[in-house]
């Protein structure tokens, strides 16, 4: 897409965000909350992205690695922690669900001091 | 300038005899035996006191060769403070007043140590006493010949401390410790005001530094401070009332005026020589002294000095009321010291210094006589001191009766024979005639009137000690019925068994928290001691004379009782012109008059004294009035017999006698308030403090805690939702921050 | 541009979508629209591998997880979720439109200049990624599966039924 700039990406990607961020806290099923923080973490994704594309790389860093390939680095690394992060998340869920047969978030509240 | 380098052997000698006597003195007796060697350590203990007595009437000789104005030599030994800018050193003024009481306290000094080598012959701790009374003379002659405050004070405090240690010298006795303490206790509440006063003269002095001559920082030195101080004074009258109020505060403590005068009547729980020299002669005449050392600070607060002679005053009539209610020779001796000094004290108020100190001079004669005789009395009835026991003793120990009643005349007032007569008239002539003191804005004039009176009460109760002493057809302790009268009533023979001993072992029950020794204990030491004394009066008993080393000191001390030393001293105005020459001197010694002061005139006083009287003679035919209205009174009462109504037994006894046997409850209600009662209160007040205040903070600091932990406990709910918002609402907050400060920052 | 603007659309409603519908699968449904949205922005900038692994990874696999859980946890069915209104919400729902607001000021005033792309077109190609992920991030990637590894144990342990 020609044309953009660097703030419409921007834009996107924090609209995203904090429609995540709202969902956390005002859901109470712990599998949608969890797909409000993946939502979160594809906001940043694509704003390191945006950023990689778009700005310019520094005499530095040209030689080691590039701001724009170091960005799309980041952004591996993120998916494949999202997915183990998942992985595990999900399993604690089950986990809870089975020794308590509801999974409401606001029951969960053993720290309560 | 004459030999008065002596001055220094003067004061050492004493301190030498005290050396002596705390060292080396129980090795004498001990290597000499107990009555060859308590002698010579007698003797070691008087012959310091007698030479310093020689050395001082040299001194006076010579001093009296100087010009009237300029009898003030200031000697230093060494440099004592010196803090900033004042300085302090180690100094004595040979002048009038000092030599004149340095005389007083060696001779009367001598004297006693003289009679105390037969008094105290039997006791087992004879050179301690003898220690404790050659040091006492050595800090009363300090008191006497400083020549500033601070050495004053010195003295001041040095014979506080011998007046504790002598009367508690029978210490074994719970009561004897009891009244040493209230002593000491007494004093202190006096020397409170002392300090106080010199700190003001210093603060005053300070602020008004200019007026000093340059580079001299002595402030506290008579012959610097009096001279600016006059000066000073004049324009500050009320810094004048206020130094001189605090100064007599002071003097309260010390000459037992009313109300710090309880201590004086339990000190005769010491022994008799100690009541003679320290509580009739000497020490309680020190706020006399002060007084008249500062009289320039008096001289201009009429108001001070109508405090002073109504104080006086009025302690004079007190205590006068108190001795009709006593029934121990030497406690009616006690309040009469009391009301005595209250005399001196109105002259001081009235301006007439120097009358004072003629009455301290001659009171000393009388009153050391009196008790040296009621010592001799009290010996040979086997340490009985009630007087109800006496009676008819002229038969058996007659020259203690005739120098007794020397005394007895002398301070009844025999006009022109004895010595008191003098000294009396002269304060009330004084206090008829002066304008210097006012009182609540009017004139002290009611002041002499009351003084006249109190000159009745006095003849009154002394006439009474001696009859009942020396009166009488027969002697009470040998008629039977006054056993069965004091053994019937258990009070009386309580009284007997305590009161009237001043030493005896202590019995258990005075001493519940067994600080004393047990009875077996005692018993044990009882049987290593040589005496331990116990009356043994039977109806047979015979009295015997004193020993010559006792009778001696009372004949000397009558001889002076009698008028003609007072008469010398009056006679063309001779002792007041010895201590304050007329209208001299610039020189700032205590005691010359300030040129051109306008407040007082020893002339004026002296010269139209009576007041509404007019003349000299309607006051001495008044006074002769008074006391044979006192003299009437008492032979009637008590001229043949003990008056049923004053016997053993307590319930006939009249109402107001009773009261006054218990001080009018003065004592009671200072111990109950202060002692008892103000300790209660002092220490629940402290227990609350520690319980609420301490304690409280303490817990308070647990409560804080624990209030703060319940507050911050309130932000674990437990629910992530909650956890979650809140980090949302942090990151706004510093998203938020962030962008302000970077913008600012960067714009 | 106006492929962009669709596309955002469309993300940001299925975004809504994930947060309102009360019923957890059709959240879900809602999250696999948006992550496939996203993959076609991604190609517009370039960096196509990590388009096909967004649907790869994310749609195909944690999405797919999701549903699974959800199906098994029974929570699909007819009854939904009552979520209950509470003061939380309207905080939380200002909060995140003042984060939004926040960020906007910055991104709208200095990053609307940066139009011109910097990097050149083959920064997203396999060859490139794997040179530079082969080479010089090689640490992290070993890393990050060993992480994976740790992952799938967890979650073994987890979901077993007995231990």
């Amino acid at each position: 897409m020609t044309g953009n700039n660097l703030a419409d990406y921007l834009t996107l990607g924090l609209i995203m965000f904090s429609i995540g961020a709202v969902g956390v806290i005002v859901r109470r099923n712990p599998i949608v909350i969890f797909m409000c923080i993946e939502l979160m973490l594809n906001a940043v994704n694509l704003t390191f992205l945006a950023f990689a594309r778009f700005t310019p790389t520094s005499a530095a860093l040209a030689d080691r690695a590039e701001s724009f390939m170091s960005g799309q680095m980041m952004v591996v690394f993120v998916m494949a922690v999202a997915a183990a992060e998942v992985a595990v998340g999900l399993g604690i869920i089950m986990a809870i669900y089975r020794l308590r047969n509801e999974i409401d978030i606001d029951e969960m509240n053993l720290l309560k001091g | 300038m004459g030999n008065f380098e002596l001055i220094w052997w003067v004061l050492a000698l004493p301190v030498i005899g005290f050396l002596i006597q705390s060292l080396l003195g129980q090795r004498i007796v001990g290597l000499f035996g107990q009555t060859y060697g308590k002698k010579v350590a007698g003797t070691l203990a008087v012959l310091p006191i007698a030479a310093a007595f020689v050395l001082g009437a040299g001194l006076t000789l010579t001093l009296m060769d100087m010009p009237a104005t300029s009898r003030s030599v200031v000697m230093t030994l060494f440099d004592w403070i010196t803090v900033y800018s004042i300085s302090i050193p180690f100094e004595v003024v040979i002048d009038p007043l000092s030599m004149t009481m340095v005389l007083v306290v060696t001779g009367i000094g001598s004297l006693i140590h003289l009679y105390a080598t037969g008094y105290m012959a039997e006791e087992r701790d004879y050179t301690r006493f003898f220690t404790y009374l050659n040091l006492f003379i050595a800090a009363m002659l300090i008191l006497v010949l400083g020549n500033n405050l601070a050495m004053m004070f010195i003295g001041w405090e040095g014979v506080g401390l011998c007046s504790y240690l002598l009367i508690g010298f029978w210490y074994k006795d719970l009561a004897n410790a009891k009244a040493a303490n209230k002593a000491f206790i007494t004093n202190r509440v006096g020397d409170w005001g002392f300090m106080l006063g010199m700190f003001a003269i210093v603060a005053f002095l300070g602020t008004n530094a200019d007026r000093f001559p340059a580079g001299d920082g002595r402030y506290l030195s008579f012959d610097r401070m009096l001279p600016v101080l006059a000066s000073l004074l004049s324009e500050n009258p009320g810094i004048a009332t206020l130094i001189a109020l605090l100064l007599f505060v002071g003097a309260m403590g010390k000459s037992a005026q009313f109300p710090l005068y309880n201590w004086l009547p339990d000190a005769m729980a010491g022994p008799t020589p100690v009541s003679a020299l320290i509580h009739a002669a000497t020490m309680v005449t020190a706020g006399v002294v002060m007084v008249n050392r500062m009289h320039v600070v008096f001289e201009f607060s009429p108001v001070a000095s109508g405090v002073v002679a109504v104080v006086g005053t009025f302690t004079a009539l007190f205590a006068a009321l108190i001795a009709f209610g006593q029934t121990d020779i030497k406690k009616v001796l006690a309040y009469s010291t009391v009301s005595q000094l209250g005399y001196m004290f109105v002259a001081c108020g009235v301006g007439a210094y120097w009358a004072g100190m003629f009455h301290v001079v001659t009171h000393a004669f009388f009153k050391a006589l009196l008790f040296l005789g009621s010592g001799a009395v009290i010996h040979a009835m086997s340490h009985e001191q009630d007087m109800r026991w006496y009676g008819n003793l002229r038969k058996y120990i007659p020259i203690t009766t005739a120098t007794m009643t020397v005394g007895w005349l002398a301070i009844i007032g025999v006009p022109y024979l004895f010595a008191g007569f003098y000294s009396k008239e002269a304060i009330i002539a004084a206090a008829l005639g002066n304008h210097h003191a006012t009182f609540l804005g009017g004139s002290t004039e009611f002041t002499g009137w009351l003084l006249l009176v109190g000159a009745a009460l006095t003849t009154a109760y002394m006439t009474r000690m001696t009859l009942l002493t020396f009166g009488g057809a027969q002697g009470r302790w040998q008629q039977p019925e006054t056993y069965e009268a004091a053994h019937a009533d258990h009070h009386a023979h309580a009284d007997h068994g305590h009161r009237a001993h001043a030493h005896h072992h202590g019995h258990a029950h005075d001493d519940p928290h067994g600080f004393f020794y047990t009875d077996e204990e005692l018993a044990r030491r009882e049987a290593l001691e040589p005496h331990e004394h116990h009356h043994h009066l039977t109806p047979d008993y015979k009295p015997k004379e004193v020993p010559v080393s006792m009778w001696v000191p009372l004949a000397v001390l009558a001889l002076l009782s009698t008028g003609g030393t007072a008469y010398f001293m009056e006679h063309h105005h001779a002792f007041q012109h010895w201590l304050y020459p007329p209208f001299g001197g610039e020189h700032g010694t205590g005691l010359t008059m300030i040129k051109g002061h306008p407040v007082i005139d020893p002339e004026a006083i002296s010269g139209h004294p009576h007041g509404m009287l007019g003349n000299k003679m309607a006051l001495v035919g008044l006074s002769v009035a008074v006391m044979l209205i006192g003299l009437a009174y008492a032979w009637a009462v008590y001229g043949k017999r003990l008056p049923d109504k004053e016997g053993f037994d307590m319930s006939r006894w009249a109402k107001f006698r009773l009261w006054a046997m218990n001080q009018f409850g003065y004592d009671a209600f200072i111990l109950k308030l202060l002692v008892y009662e103000g300790g209660k209160t002092v220490g629940n007040a402290c227990a609350a403090l520690d319980q609420k205040l301490v304690d409280g903070i303490v817990n308070l600091t647990g409560a804080v805690a624990q209030g703060l932990g319940g507050l911050a406990r309130q932000a674990q709910t437990g629910y992530v939702r909650g956890y979650a918002l809140v980090m949302l609402m942090g990151g706004v907050a510093l998203l938020v921050y962030l962008v302000s400060a970077l913008s600012g920052g960067a714009r | 541009m106006t492929v962009f603007m669709v596309l955002s659309a469309i993300a940001i409603l299925a975004a809504l979508g994930v947060v309102l519908f009360s019923s957890p699968v059709r959240s879900a449904l809602c999250l696999v629209f948006n992550f496939f949205t996203l993959a076609f922005i991604y190609f517009g900038l370039k960096t196509e591998l990590l388009g096909i692994t967004q649907i790869v990874v994310y749609t195909g696999a944690i999405m797919v997880l999701f549903l699974f859980v959800i199906m098994l946890l029974n929570l699909g069915g007819p009854q939904t979720w009552k979520e209950r209104f509470e003061f939380r919400t309207v905080l939380g729902f200002g909060f995140g439109f003042a984060l939004a607001a926040v960020i906007a000021s910055q991104v709208f005033a200095n990053f609307q200049y940066f139009d011109k792309p910097q990097a050149p077109d083959s920064f997203g190609s396999p060859q490139a990624l794997g040179r530079v992920l082969f080479t010089h991030y090689v640490w992290p990637f070993e890393i990050a599966s060993i992480l994976l590894l740790i992952g799938i144990v967890g979650s073994i342990m987890l979901a077993k039924r007995k231990l």
